[in-house]
């Protein structure tokens, strides 16, 4: 075990994968000889040469269509977008070619292919960097989606990410970059598999299903009712959203009687939008309260910070719709 | 969608009985529209609404208490669904979305509407086909226990019945069938079969919300005020001949004051020369009021209501007069508004009208004293040593010992009877 922050433990994830397969490389905007935006590519040109860690031109569309093609003729491209807004550039690939195509070709051809993309808000960068896109990804049938919180699942899920024959979309969270934690080194534990929450704080009074930055303010959240208000929380991070671990948040909810989801994108068909309904389909007889969601507010994100700040949800309003979701039991 | 809530229509209004309701389920509703008729500790009144749409549920029935505050019914737009702006934060997101922010779509809005009636027909309704609101696992649950949820009372938003309700049923003990809740009130008992005792056969009557009032505030003016007593004879012999007078001069129609207005003005002078008189022991201190409100008792139907001449220090004799026939009569009809029954000083009580010679009173608390008025009647007096015939009445005066103390009683006491006893001074 080593800690390591966030973009380093990526970092590592990648650096593993490459040296121990030839066929994974590394392409993005100014991910070699500038390291990455976000320096999570720091050192791997060094190590790993030209061929392997690919500077590109700005094209989003282009890049991942070379990914796509790269991955159906047998490599494992590792490639990486500036921000989740601007995969939207790339769409057409993502959506009409590596989440399509292992169908249309009956799994004749094969896309493993990883596009990497930081997204979120609190940095003041604005409506076109900010935005939270992971319900977008969750909706196309053919894509995995991953959305680590913690430096060790970021390690763990990208080495996974990597091996795995269908085309993923990582969603990082630019705030969490620096976020510092315990890592496995090489070989110390496998990969992790998708498809597995983790139960970040056991508690029986009501389930707060949280990702990325928002598992961190559901943790946050969950100490704040349990010192203020005597309700203990459970905390779960679903790690990835395809699949989703729901036999995790289930039986959680079938304890708890009451959920609660936080997320920072946008109200309408989220995350949490989404997962209220299964919840609401397979544990109907469990609630006793509505499904409450806490979610980034249904706005382009601000610029101006105090805008921005209001605009992303924090542990007051986790708290909050905790206890909303406790009316009349506490 | 808004809730209509109980509301408070007194200062000691802690609870309300809804006695009618003036609008059915599907009627539009307006601002100011007569909703509901309210029985409050202290009178019957129509509650005029404060929101405008559809009255979509009517969530306490005829005849049931709750207190202020809880909601009674909901009014909600007229297409059923709820308004932007509106206290429904639960059927929205929580947190950055909400109150102050753009509103959202409106497809967010249609999830919100009411639940239509057919929308789960096993669940269990209320005698008039609404449905219970229960959470699923509350319903679950009741539905293994055999427990009907439309005894339950719900804790959760808007009366929802939660799993802790139907928990606190599980645990309050269960009749052979289901739960028969045990903190209903039981107007059963009073029409129950009569038994016979020693006494005969008993029968029992539910006080009004008023006699219940006047029950609490008696018992705790006697518990908590210690009550003496000052009595006096007046004469009211100049009174008599004044207001003879002022009769055979009165036009038609108009107004002569009584002796019990007299009483009145002569109170009301007296306690702006006695500020201890015109207050109040309360909380460890004394509280003086700068306005002189006189109360007058009056029998009501099966009750006693106490409407207050405002600043009667200040009102000539015939105002006095005129309002006090207007609330008397206000009383009777059972038009008397809360604020009417507010705010009074000090209190006098009238039993003369009966032939009563005098009478103790029990003081309206908090206030510091009342007078107790019997009747005035012609007796043989000693004057100058001489046997002669006066008008005499007699008060007697129930004093607070906390704040009003034996001789200032005694001397506002005799200014009261020195004013009555020379009547022009009421006309200054």
């Amino acid at each position: 075990m080593t800690t390591l922050r966030m973009r380093e433990a990526l970092r590592d994830a990648m650096a593993e994968e490459m040296r121990r397969d030839e066929a994974v490389f590394v392409m993005g905007e100014d991910v070699g000889v500038f390291q990455g935006a976000f320096k999570v590519t720091e050192g791997l040109l060094e190590e790993f040469g030209e061929r392997r860690v690919r500077d590109t031109p700005i094209s989003e569309n282009t890049i991942v269509g070379a990914g796509v093609g790269a991955a159906i003729g047998g490599l494992r491209p590792v490639v990486e977008l500036m921000t989740v807004n601007f995969a939207l550039l790339a769409l057409d690939q993502i959506v009409n070619h590596a989440a399509a195509i292992p169908y249309m070709f009956n799994g004749q051809a094969r896309v493993p292919l990883v596009v990497r993309m930081p997204g979120g808000g609190g940095h003041q960068l604005g409506p076109t960097h900010s935005h939270s896109f992971e319900a977008l990804f969750l909706q196309v049938p053919g894509l995995l989606v991953a959305c680590p919180s913690t430096p060790a699942d970021g390690k763990a899920l990208l080495k996974a990410a990597i091996r795995d024959d269908n085309p993923v979309v990582f969603i990082e969270h630019e705030s969490l970059y620096g976020t510092r934690g315990e890592v496995p080194e090489d070989g110390e534990a496998e990969p992790l598999r998708f498809g597995e929450a983790a139960v970040r704080r056991e508690g029986g009074d009501v389930t707060i299903v949280g990702l990325l930055k928002m598992a961190h303010v559901a943790e946050e959240a969950a100490r704040a009712l349990s010192h203020e208000h005597g309700v203990e929380a459970e905390v779960i991070d679903p790690r990835t959203l395809r699949p989703l671990d729901l036999d995790t948040i289930l039986a959680s909810v079938r304890k708890t009687n009451r959920a609660v989801i936080v997320e920072e994108g946008w109200p309408h068909g989220g995350v949490g939008a989404n997962l209220a309904t299964l919840i609401t389909e397979q544990a109907f007889d469990h609630l006793d309260a509505p499904v409450q969601r806490v979610t980034g507010a249904d706005v382009p994100m601000p610029y101006a910070r105090r805008l921005e700040q209001a605009a992303i949800p924090h542990e007051e309003h986790v708290v909050q719709a905790a206890l909303a979701a406790l009316e009349g039991s506490i | 969608m808004a809730d209509v809530v109980m509301p408070r229509l007194s200062d000691s209004m802690e609870e309300g009985t809804v006695l009618q309701w003036l609008k059915a389920v599907g009627d539009e509703v307006s601002v100011g529209d007569e909703l509901v008729e309210i029985e409050t500790d202290k009178a019957n009144m129509a509650y005029e609404s404060d929101v405008a749409g559809t009255l979509s549920e009517i969530l306490v029935q005829e005849g049931e208490t709750v207190a202020i505050g809880i909601p009674i019914a909901r009014v909600g737009d007229s297409d059923g669904s709820a308004r932007d702006g509106e206290k429904d934060a639960a059927s929205q997101p929580a947190g950055p979305v909400g109150a102050g922010d753009p509103p959202a779509p409106a497809v967010a809005k249609a999830s919100s509407g009411p639940v239509p009636p057919t929308a789960a027909p096993e669940a269990p309704a209320d005698g008039d086909g609404h449905r219970v609101k229960a959470s699923p696992l509350a319903r679950r649950i009741a539905k293994e226990r055999e427990l009907d949820l439309t005894k339950l009372q719900g804790s959760g938003p808007g009366g929802r019945i939660v799993k802790a309700d139907v928990e606190k049923a599980k645990a309050e003990p269960v009749g052979e069938k289901g739960f028969e809740p045990a903190a209903t009130p039981a107007p059963a008992a009073a029409a129950g079969p009569a038994v016979e005792t020693a006494k005969g056969e008993i029968s029992y009557e539910e006080p009004s919300k008023l006699q219940s009032t006047v029950a609490r505030r008696m018992a705790e003016s006697k518990a908590t005020a210690p009550h003496f007593y000052l009595r006096a004879s007046v004469d009211m012999s100049e009174a008599v001949s004044g207001r003879a007078k002022l009769k055979e001069l009165a036009s038609e129609g108009s107004v002569v004051p009584s002796f019990n207005d007299m009483v009145v003005k002569a109170c009301a002078l007296a306690l702006r020369e006695h500020p201890r008189a015109n207050g109040a022991y309360r909380d460890g201190r004394f509280e003086l009021y700068s306005r002189v409100n006189v109360g007058v008792a009056v029998a009501a139907k099966d009750a006693l209501v106490v409407p207050t001449v405002f600043d009667a220090d200040r009102k000539g004799l015939r105002q006095i007069a005129t309002e006090s026939r207007a609330l008397a009569a206000k009383v009777r009809e059972g038009q008397i508004t809360p604020p009417e029954l507010s705010g009074a000083t000090f209190t006098v009580s009238n039993l003369g009208m009966y032939g009563i010679d005098g009478f103790s009173a029990v003081i309206n608390p908090p206030q510091a004293a009342i007078l107790a008025v019997g009747a005035i009647e012609e007796r043989p007096v000693v004057r100058d040593g001489e046997i002669a015939t006066a008008h005499l009445m007699q008060v007697d005066l129930a004093c607070d010992h906390r704040i009003l103390y034996g001789a200032p009683a005694a001397e506002f006491l005799a200014r009261v009877r020195a004013l009555l006893e020379e009547p022009l001074s009421l006309a200054l």
